[in-house]
């Protein structure tokens, strides 16, 4: 039914032991069935007398242990899919981790938190729910089958009937649900989504002045929505229907045939009766199955996806190499460089050849898709080309994601990220031993002093999601106070100051700069007030080097970085 | 639940009806499976006793064979009801909610504006409809069983019927409350913890290139993995609970059985039963408390929805202060006659606005659009320029001075403040639609030679007639294919079609580079000719030499005159022209 099942670690023992465990309890059935048969028949013919009293004994010991067996297998399950799923969730995020983040922008941030947080928990009520249930359905109707066709073989064959019968119907009714369900699949996720979409657009609709009149817009579609729900539903629950029908019916149909039997003296109460209490216990765990179906499929999907994160390609394996601290002597190479974002996809990076030696500021401009946040990864070791086009000090490598080059480095984004956390915190994330006197120091060094006094508790006041919430400008700050504490030779910014007002940004540029004395600077944006601080411009073009110079010698060229200056130059007169 | 009041109970009262078919048929399905193994019971018995002919069984055997079917037919039934029911809660919860958001959008916190967190709203609700479904109707229909069970009884003896009630109250309220009290905290504990792993996890994903760079990630990943442990044991220790409380349960049951047995036997010696009926009574113990086994779940997974209803309340109570009901309007034809005329004079006249938190946003301003002209708002964040957006569109009123249009104040413009001002900002959204539709909502009887007029005067309509669909490509499925300038550019192609005398543009172009930026104002102002624009920014892309430049700081104009002017004259205007 479910091979994939098969591959998690340590699930056949697991089965072997459900299966053992199960076929006991599937004894136990029969003891408890035959048990309260015995016990009303003898009432029955004998009145209250010690087999009366026996069979409630042997009964009730049946019982009891059919349950605690049915408690020792929970737990049983419980604990192993807390087990699986434990260890499913490091993986994940060690991969994650190992990932970085360009992959954690492509998949979406929320999707891959839900997917650790809710895929995981749903692969666990999938297996906690799944396991015992399909190995219940292997062995209990089986069980309880050969004791019923032991006891009775015309009831026996109705049972045997009905089970295939009933799937039949319900996997050709299931058929016919999803059928139109994917038929009106359409219509059904417009009208599912239009209330969210409603709600996220209203700000936009208040604008229109249609938000009142919308009012009504969401009632029809309500209304509609309901509609079909109720006409896919209406097939859905067939199915069940179908489950419910057969069961009884075929309950009904094996009492009528004992009566018959019973009155034609061909059989005796006792096992006539011991087959009407096993008749519903015989589709009970099918019926089990069923209802929760739904819940399995989610944790199937969850697995499926967790599954692909988890094969994902990961960097080529290098063997880690040593680099002491980034000197002007050191030298970083590219030739011929090629880089694509996926296997299958066209290049971003075309044949880039580059020299970087030493410490210097190099500015890397282009239009937007030039490559430019591409290449600042590729120096960050976040990307691979195919061969080993990389050089750093005449050492040929696939990539730079190697300890002793990435704890040189420090990397502000456009939007640095804020932790939940004191601002004091934050500041010190690379060097979580830093004193306060020093974390005050570069706070005023990034320009943070006014911030500070602005919050209630200083430094210590919580930041970051559900704290206090910073303007681009401050958590710009923020990260340049990281870098002041955490004095590293080596800098790769991307695009730092595009989003801010002028003002801000002159002011953090200044500041910056006083940061780049005596390091390597990498800075890719498009503002190109920067470049005149540069001691060095790359001018990206369609994942090209165009040009290569600093900026009186661009100029002069009056190639593209001239071109992009006007662009820009165009709208000041 | 008792602060749950406000979205719960009153949907209840509301569609009581309703609920009580839905519970009634809940109770027909479990009757007639308890009737069918009642009398299955009852025939074989009497078919053992050699009844002379098969006749004295016929009755039993009709019976049966109805009860099965209807058994089946009814569930079918009610399980449509009650999803009819929570269909209807549903549709009138979202109204509800989207009423409660409308008229404070445009004022909300930035925090609670966001998409995301109304989103969350929204599937709070969809959340709620499993309280009806798992808990609610469930719970009825036990607790009519219970009470009909013991009433059914109470025909044959009632002490027997006293018995049973108190037996059964063990697994209908007694159980199901104890484990609601004993697993409460921990589900709570569950989830504050989990919501703070979330908090942790998104946190380390999007900063997972500062975990990467300092090192860290193993130290993270196992201080992760130690608050997991500690969750993880508050699960534990609850699914322990309930496996044990499964199996108490259980017992219950067995021992329901050996009471009826007992109490059959003792009555048939007494000649009060007659013995065809023993079997009857103990096959009923199954059927009947399938029903009562799952309402312990049921119970105590009512923490799970505290969450969402919290969530619902705080959102109901958390309004804006700045916003003062308004008494005076002007009437919308009167509005719709100024708007016609295409002449609006904007006047601010010596405008102060504080906050209630007594932030004072801006302080004594005044200037003057004429129809026509073109004003730029300059000024970092913070300097009090969204403020005047909501001074202008009437939401807010001036502590101090006026804001007016042709003399008469903006406020009594507020209601139909979209049939005069236009709004560009920085997120106009795009809806689920065609893009045709998407366009018409700048007017709706607008017609489609209209709407395409839109398209081309904002440079979109040979690439929409290059997709497959043209311009009935739905949105979404477009796979969001527009970029941020071509969402741009399908919002002023809506503000075309609504055609007000007044345009503001609130930061219209953060977020796209310099080229795109440059194309897509240069294409604003050029459609937009002949209307007042005010239009905010933080820097300069997109102004020319004879713009009027207002420069706010701190809720105070700093600078005021020509974009050329300043430039010549004031040394701080001149250093922003990087």
């Amino acid at each position: 039914m479910n091979k994939e099942l098969l591959h998690y670690n340590g699930i056949k023992p697991l089965i072997v032991v459900l299966l053992f465990i199960t076929a006991l309890q599937g004894v136990a059935i029969l003891l408890q069935a035959k048990y309260l048969a015995e016990g009303v028949t003898s009432l029955f013919y004998l009145g209250i007398e010690s087999t009366f009293v026996e069979s409630l004994g042997f009964f009730t010991v049946a019982f009891v242990s059919r349950y605690l067996l049915v408690w020792l297998k929970d737990k049983l399950v419980y604990q192993y899919a807390e087990k699986t799923t434990s260890i499913m969730r490091k993986e994940m995020l060690t991969k994650l981790f190992t990932l970085g983040p360009r992959f954690a922008k492509k998949q979406g941030t929320g999707e891959l938190v839900t997917l650790v947080m809710e895929g995981v928990s749903q692969v666990r009520d999938y297996l906690e729910l799944f396991l015992p249930k399909v190995v219940a359905v292997l062995v209990l109707p089986i069980i309880i089958w050969i004791y019923v066709w032991s006891l009775d073989v015309k009831s026996s064959v109705v049972l045997a009937a009905s089970l295939p019968i009933l799937i039949m119907f319900m996997i050709l009714l299931g058929l016919v649900a999803k059928a139109k369900a994917d038929r009106q699949w359409k219509s059904y996720r417009v009208l599912s989504n239009h209330y969210v979409d409603s709600l996220r657009g209203l700000e936009t609709l208040k604008f229109l002045g249609l938000s009142k009149s919308h009012e009504q817009s969401i009632a029809g579609v309500s209304k509609q929505y309901k509609k079909e729900t109720m006409s896919t539903l209406r097939v859905a629950f067939l199915s069940s229907f179908a489950l419910d029908f057969f069961t009884m019916l075929s309950v009904a149909i094996v009492a009528v045939f004992l009566g018959l039997a019973l009155i034609e003296g061909e059989m005796l109460l006792g096992p006539a009766l011991t087959i009407l209490i096993l008749a519903p216990e015989y589709f009970l765990s099918v019926r089990e199955l069923g209802s929760d179906f739904h819940a399995t499929l989610n944790g199937q999907e969850a697995a499926k996806s967790m599954k692909r994160i988890l094969e994902e390609p990961l960097l080529i394996e290098e063997k880690e190499w040593e680099l002491s601290n980034w000197s002007n002597e050191d030298e970083l190479q590219f030739n011929h460089l090629n880089v694509s974002h996926h296997k299958n996809e066209g290049r971003i990076l075309k044949d880039i050849s580059l020299r970087i030696k030493g410490k210097k500021k190099i500015g890397i401009v282009g239009e937007s898709g030039a490559g430019k946040s591409t290449l600042i990864d590729v120096i960050g070791g976040f990307l691979q080309s195919d061969c080993p086009a990389i050089a750093i000090n005449g050492r040929e490598v696939h990539h730079l994601k190697n300890r002793a080059w990435q704890r040189q480095i420090l990397y502000l984004p456009q939007h640095p990220y804020i932790f939940f956390d004191s601002l004091a915190n934050n500041i010190r994330f690379y060097q979580p031993n830093a004193s306060m006197v020093e974390v005050k120091r570069a706070a005023d060094q990034a320009g943070l002093t006014e911030l500070i006094w602005d919050l209630n508790d200083g430094l210590e006041e919580n930041i970051g999601e559900s704290g206090r919430e910073l303007s681009g400008g401050q958590a710009q700050r923020v990260a340049l106070a990281r870098a002041f504490l955490e004095d590293r030779p080596v800098l790769l910014l991307d695009e730092p100051t595009a989003h801010l007002d002028i003002e801000t940004e002159m002011d953090i540029k200044e500041r910056m700069l006083s940061l780049f004395n005596n390091k390597l600077v990498v800075l890719a944006t498009h503002r190109l007030h920067w470049m005149k601080e540069m001691d060095e411009i790359i001018v990206l073009h369609d994942g090209r080097v165009v040009e290569q110079g600093n900026h009186q010698e661009l100029m002069k060229k009056r190639g593209k970085y001239y071109e992009l200056q006007q662009i820009q130059g165009g709208r000041t007169l | 639940m008792k602060n749950g009041k406000g979205w719960i109970y009153p949907y209840i009262q509301e569609n009581k009806k309703l609920i009580m078919i839905t519970v009634f048929l809940g109770l027909l399905t479990v009757l007639s499976a308890t009737l069918l193994m009642f009398t299955s019971g009852y025939l074989i018995s009497k078919s053992a006793t050699k009844p002379e002919t098969i006749l004295m069984v016929y009755v039993p055997i009709v019976a049966v064979r109805a009860l099965s079917i209807f058994r089946a037919v009814s569930r079918y039934i009610e399980r449509l009801m009650g999803h009819n029911v929570i269909l209807n809660i549903l549709s009138k919860m979202r109204l509800r909610l989207y009423k409660m958001i409308e008229p404070e959008v445009l004022v909300m916190e930035s925090k609670f504006r966001t998409g995301d967190v109304l989103g969350v709203l929204a599937d709070d609700i969809e959340h709620l409809q499993d309280i009806y479904l798992k808990t609610i109707f469930p719970y009825i229909v036990g607790f009519c069983l219970y009470l009909l069970s013991i009433l059914a009884l109470g025909f044959f003896s009632f002490e027997m019927a006293g018995w049973v009630a108190l037996h059964l109250f063990v697994i209908v309220v007694l159980i199901p409350l104890l484990s609601f009290v004993a697993t409460k905290r921990k589900i709570i504990l569950y989830k504050q913890g989990k919501k703070a792993l979330y908090q942790v996890l998104t946190d380390a994903v999007l900063g997972i290139s500062d975990w990467v760079f300092s090192g860290r990630q193993l130290q993270f990943i196992e201080a992760y993995e130690h608050k997991e442990r500690e969750l993880i044991l508050t699960d534990r220790k609850r699914r322990s609970f309930n496996r044990i409380r499964n199996v108490l349960s259980q017992l219950v049951v067995a021992g329901l059985v050996l009471i009826i047995i007992i109490w059959a036997a003792e009555q048939h010696e007494l000649g009060l039963l007659p013995v065809t009926f023993i079997a009857a009574f103990v096959l009923i113990i199954f059927p009947i408390t399938e029903v009562f086994l799952p309402l312990s779940d049921a119970v105590s997974q009512l923490p799970r929805y505290q969450n969402s209803l919290e969530r619902l309340e705080s959102f109901g109570n958390n309004r804006p202060s700045e916003i003062q009901a308004l008494k005076e309007f002007t009437s919308t034809k009167e509005i719709e006659r100024i708007a016609a005329e295409k002449n609006v004079k904007l006047d601010f006249k010596q405008v102060t606005f504080t906050y209630q938190s007594g932030k004072m946003a801006l302080k004594d301003l005044s200037f003057t659009l004429n129809q026509g002209e073109k004003l730029v708002l300059l000024g970092p964040s913070g300097s009090g320029k969204s403020t005047i957006l909501k001074l202008l569109l009437g939401i807010f009123i001036p502590n101090r001075g006026s804001v007016s249009l042709n003399g008469i104040p903006a406020s009594h413009f507020a209601k139909d403040s979209s049939k005069v001002i236009s709004v560009l900002n920085q997120n106009p959204h795009l809806f689920d639609t065609t893009i045709l539709n998407n366009i018409r909502l700048g007017n709706l009887n607008a017609t489609d030679e209209e709407v395409y007029w839109a398209a081309k005067q904002v440079k979109l309509y040979d690439y929409i007639q290059s997709l497959p669909q043209g311009f009935s490509t739905q949105l979404h499925e477009s796979g969001m294919r527009f970029s941020g300038g071509e969402r741009q550019r399908i919002a002023l192609a809506r503000i075309l079609l609504q055609n007000n005398p007044i345009v503001i543009l609130d930061e219209p172009t953060i977020g796209l580079d310099p080229r795109t930026e440059r194309d897509l104002l240069e294409n604003m102002f050029h459609v937009l000719r002949g209307k007042s624009i005010l239009f905010i920014t933080h820097h300069l892309a997109g102004i020319s030499p004879d713009d009027r430049i207002l420069f706010l700081d701190n809720g105070k104009l700093i600078m005021n005159g020509t974009h050329r002017q300043l430039l010549l004259e004031n040394e701080r205007y001149a250093k922003l022209n990087a």
